[in-house]
């Protein structure tokens, strides 16, 4: 593994595409600034690998019998309408932004 | 479904199948990119996400509002842009089922798959707010 020590503001640059900036130094608390194209995902890793390891548990044939739901939950009906993402985005006073700048603010 | 017009939530549930593209793969899968969403009546509510490159490969899907008409995944706005989510777009929000047993299953609410209707674009996104989301919530199983 490669080691580097970084000052507050400075940031290493990986594949010259993507640039890992120190934000902040809090105690123990490093936030970082990821700028990445939008084809490299840039995770959490503790979420990332409890996803990843659901992901294989979950990982099947097509084959055997489907588990059926109880009769009262499969009765509902899909119900999207609380989960509009735009709803919850803020204003567009960020027009200007290229959406693959700032990938992620990794805390 | 008629792959050729956007998909509505109403049309996952007649036996169909259709192709959809997830550029970055699964966590874990990354290197499949093409996937066929595969429905049948009689396993309703349920879906496969089938991988095209790997027969032998697929996920048991579902809406997950069906088991928890309250989910609410934030989708961050670089996930929402990165799809080509437009203002006012509905995606199309699956997620992972992983079957325990004959009476246990969950689903995954830490990783929904959101689906660009338009594009047939998917992708696994981690939510905002997935540190609150659980990774396997108990689905409701009958036990006939």
């Amino acid at each position: 593994m490669l080691i580097l020590s970084r000052k507050l503001n400075e940031s290493i640059v990986i594949d010259g595409r993507i640039t890992v900036t120190v934000m902040r130094v809090d105690g123990d608390v490093v936030k970082l600034g990821i700028a990445a194209p939008a084809d490299v995902p840039v995770h959490r890793q503790e979420v990332y690998d409890e996803i990843r390891r659901s992901n294989h548990e979950a990982a099947t044939q097509r084959t055997g019998p489907v588990p059926r739901l109880s009769p009262n939950r499969a009765a509902q009906a899909a119900q999207p309408t609380k989960n509009r993402w735009q709803d919850r985005q803020p204003q567009p006073d960020r027009a200007g932004h290229s959406p693959n700048h700032i990938k992620a603010n990794i805390a | 479904m008629n792959c050729m017009e956007p998909i509505e939530p109403r049309d996952l549930g007649v036996g169909a199948e259709c192709l959809i593209q997830m550029p970055l793969g699964l966590l874990g899968f990354e290197r499949f990119k093409s996937f066929a969403l595969v429905t049948n009546p009689e396993e309703e509510p349920f879906l496969w996400l089938q991988v095209v490159e790997e027969p032998k490969l697929a996920f048991l899907v579902m809406s997950p509002f069906v088991a928890v008409p309250n989910y609410q995944p934030e989708i961050s706005e670089e996930d929402a842009g990165s799809l080509g989510l437009q203002n006012q777009e509905e995606p199309l929000i699956f997620n992972i089922v992983t079957v325990r047993g004959a009476q246990q299953a969950t689903i995954n609410l830490k990783g929904p798959i959101v689906l660009n209707r338009r594009t047939l674009v998917a992708k696994q996104v981690i939510p905002l707010n997935a540190p609150n989301l659980p990774v396997a919530h108990p689905l409701p199983i009958q036990s006939n």
